[in-house]
């Protein structure tokens, strides 16, 4: 037993040393680094004061004004509209789809805005709400809408980009309800129409609930995906205008790499990775529950 | 056999001893191949094998910093902004060339903005002026109508743009990154500030809320108000755009001669009054983890010597900070170009200089004002947190 244990060791080490080397010590290294100042000296929280008071993470004015209302703030809309929406739409379309001829064939479309890189994605969504070549003003433009650079102005830049990344995004919520679908015991659905239940009422009393491990995965997935969002930001505004479209991570990336402060950019990134854990820790857990 | 064996070890040797120097640059397309030939011209002379690497200044930026801490550098010779030579040159990650690069022989303060004190960091290659707002002659002879001669001139005329029908708006307000809109927002401030104030704010002298900034900025807000700016759009794209009639007037650096389909139909003028002009000359530097550091400090010598610049700016766009380049070199409009800056004051670019993260505020900021014009005392609020404290 001793040498099994022995040979266990002897095979995790070098598994345990790229974890340390690539994962634990930047991890410490960020967060010793969010407590000191440029020239080396510890500060305890002062960085994270000075960050959280910026207007670049949340802008108290804004609310009074309109956009910006700070990289934070703009992260926790992205939440409560791109989440909600996916989801919604990803459950409808894999609901709508499950019968239907070609139904795979459409899903398959609707997942290629995964498999297309944010980066590309980010400048196709300049595309479609650019004034002159935008699609999106050639449809409203039916119904007489003044035609507009969406992404240009700072009242629709950040709904531009949450709706840009709902068409890419929805994909994977169809894609994985789509599988869960399958997996819901076709009796259950027969002995609900015998006793004569509406579809509404099969949909909110079945399929909804035994949707739910799949749901948590995709809100998880979903979740984390919103925090971290920084690649269609970046290359459709750049969070602007003056800010209005950015986002905690774009904000770290201009701290470490234009402003070169290492400190203001560790300490978002310690703010990301603590609401990361804090959004997905119990999820998880939630699932695990789910499981046994 | 044995001859054989001999020449072959001579051909692997020569092979091995080839020294291939790499240069970076952000020209790509028409402009680097224009650029092409002045490294070719440099293989010839001294058989020293060069390889043009293309990025964006933006995107050195990040590589650089992470490459000089592993003390590393992609290229021998890199083409960057100034505020970052100066700032990577007093960290010692940069090459001085004070004795490869006799200063005397530019413009003067061409290279002030990569000085440290006596310590000269970078080369000054050749460079592109902003002159002011570029026009069709075609479509002003058209439209009958005459560049202006004062501020009043320049609104009427921008009124009398406005009413012909299907123009999108008077002047054409270039995008994608920013940078168009900090070069129009420079000329205003240069022409109501007067050319010290740029200076001043590169220096972190003057507050951006200090009433000759205002000045500048109020004159502008005044126009975009009515409406005489386009939307932001992504820069060359609006290019094609103005040159197909959709704007009269487009705001852009003397490299446009060399992107429009007739450079001879261009006019240019700048804002009446405007006593100073924006060069911006293209900066390069020699890392100091270059593997042939001579070699590397010859091509820029050549370069950016009288031999290198002349060859360029003969081929269009170009415009040289060493002194001494016959205006004759120049092709016919970039001639006109070379001569505006002979009578002012020539100004070094504003964010380009200050950089770091005043540089992209500045950008986005704009942005902001372009389609916001009322919120200018957010705009300059914002301006002020990023800008250099004196």
């Amino acid at each position: 037993m001793k040498a099994r244990t022995k040979y266990v060791a002897f095979f995790l080490l070098p598994a345990f040393t790229l974890i340390a080397v690539f994962v634990v010590y930047p991890v410490a290294r960020t967060v010793t680094l969010s407590f000191f100042n440029e020239s080396g000296k510890f500060v305890g929280f002062a960085n994270y004061v000075r960050v959280l008071s910026s207007r670049e993470i949340i802008n108290v004015e804004g609310f009074r004004r309109g956009f910006p209302l700070g990289a934070l703030v703009h992260n926790l809309l992205w939440i409560a509209i791109h989440l909600p929406v996916t989801l919604s739409l990803g459950l409808l379309l894999a609901v709508l789809l499950k019968n239907v001829r070609g139904g795979s064939i459409i899903k398959s479309i609707i997942f290629l805005g995964m498999v297309m890189p944010m980066i590309v994605g980010g400048v196709m969504i300049n595309f479609i709400f650019d004034r002159n070549l935008g699609i999106f003003n050639a449809f409203i433009k039916l119904f007489g809408v003044q035609p507009k650079t969406w992404t240009a102005h700072p009242d629709t830049a950040l709904l531009s980009l949450i709706s840009g990344s709902v068409w890419l995004w929805t994909g994977f919520s169809t894609v994985l309800y789509s599988a869960g679908l399958e997996t819901i015991p076709k009796d259950l659905y027969e002995a609900a129409q015998l006793d004569g239940a509406s579809p509404f009422k099969i949909f909110t009393k079945i399929t909804v609930p035994m949707l739910r491990p799949i749901t948590i995965v995709v809100i998880t997935m979903t979740l984390l995906w919103e925090l971290k969002v920084f690649d269609i930001v970046y290359v459709a505004t750049m969070g602007g205008p003056g800010g209005a479209s950015n986002v905690l991570a774009l904000q770290m990336y201009l701290y470490a790499f234009r402003a070169m402060d290492f400190n203001r950019s560790a300490v978002v990134a310690v703010l990301m990775t603590v609401s990361t854990l804090l959004v997905s820790l119990p999820l998880l857990r939630t699932l695990k529950e789910d499981q046994t | 056999m044995k001859r054989l064996l001999i020449v072959s070890i001579l051909l692997f040797a020569v092979i091995l001893s080839a020294k291939t120097l790499t240069v970076i640059g952000p020209w790509a397309g028409p402009e680097m191949e224009k650029f092409m030939p002045v490294l070719q011209e440099f293989e010839k002379q001294t058989g020293i094998k060069i390889e043009y690497k293309i990025y964006r200044a933006e995107d050195l930026a990040n590589l650089l910093p992470a490459q000089f801490a592993a003390k590393k550098a992609p290229g021998d010779v890199i083409f960057m902004w100034a505020s970052f030579i100066r700032e990577y040159g007093q960290r010692g990650h940069i090459l001085p060339l004070n004795g490869v690069i006799d200063e005397s022989k530019y413009l003067p303060g061409a290279l002030d903005a990569v000085k440290v004190g006596n310590q000269l960091y970078g080369a000054a290659y050749t460079g592109k002026v902003k002159p002011g707002f570029w026009y069709r002659k075609s479509f002003f002879e058209k439209y009958n109508l005459t560049p202006p001669r004062t501020w009043d001139e320049f609104v009427e005329l921008l009124e009398k743009i406005k009413r012909i029908p299907n123009i999108k708006a008077p002047i054409a307000s270039g995008d994608g990154v920013g940078w168009p809109l900090s070069d129009v927002t420079e000329h205003f401030l240069i022409t109501f500030g007067g050319p010290e104030l740029q200076l001043d704010l590169i220096e972190g002298k003057v507050r951006w809320d200090s009433n000759l900034v205002m000045k500048g900025m109020s004159r502008l807000v005044t126009l975009l108000k009515n409406k005489y700016f386009g939307e932001p759009t992504e820069w060359t794209l609006v290019l094609k755009q103005w040159w197909n009639g959709d704007y009269a007037l487009y705001f852009m650096g003397s490299w446009i001669t060399g992107m429009v389909d007739d450079p001879n139909d261009l006019g240019v003028f700048a804002l009446p009054g405007a006593a100073g002009v924006v060069f911006g000359a293209d900066y390069a530097f020699v890392p100091k983890y270059t593997q042939y550091p001579e070699e590397a400090k010859k091509l820029i010598a050549w370069l950016c010597g009288p031999e290198g610049q002349a060859m360029q700016v003969k081929q269009g766009g170009h415009i040289a900070t060493a002194v001494g380049i016959d205006l004759s070199v120049y092709p016919p409009v970039d001639r006109e170009v070379a001569k505006i800056v002979q009578g002012v004051t020539v100004l070094p670019d504003l964010d380009d200089s200050i950089g770091g993260e005043f540089q992209p505020a500045f950008w986005d900021q704009l942005k902001l004002l372009w389609v916001a014009p009322d919120r200018l005392s957010e705009v300059i609020k914002a301006l002020q947190e990023k800008a250099p404290k004196k």
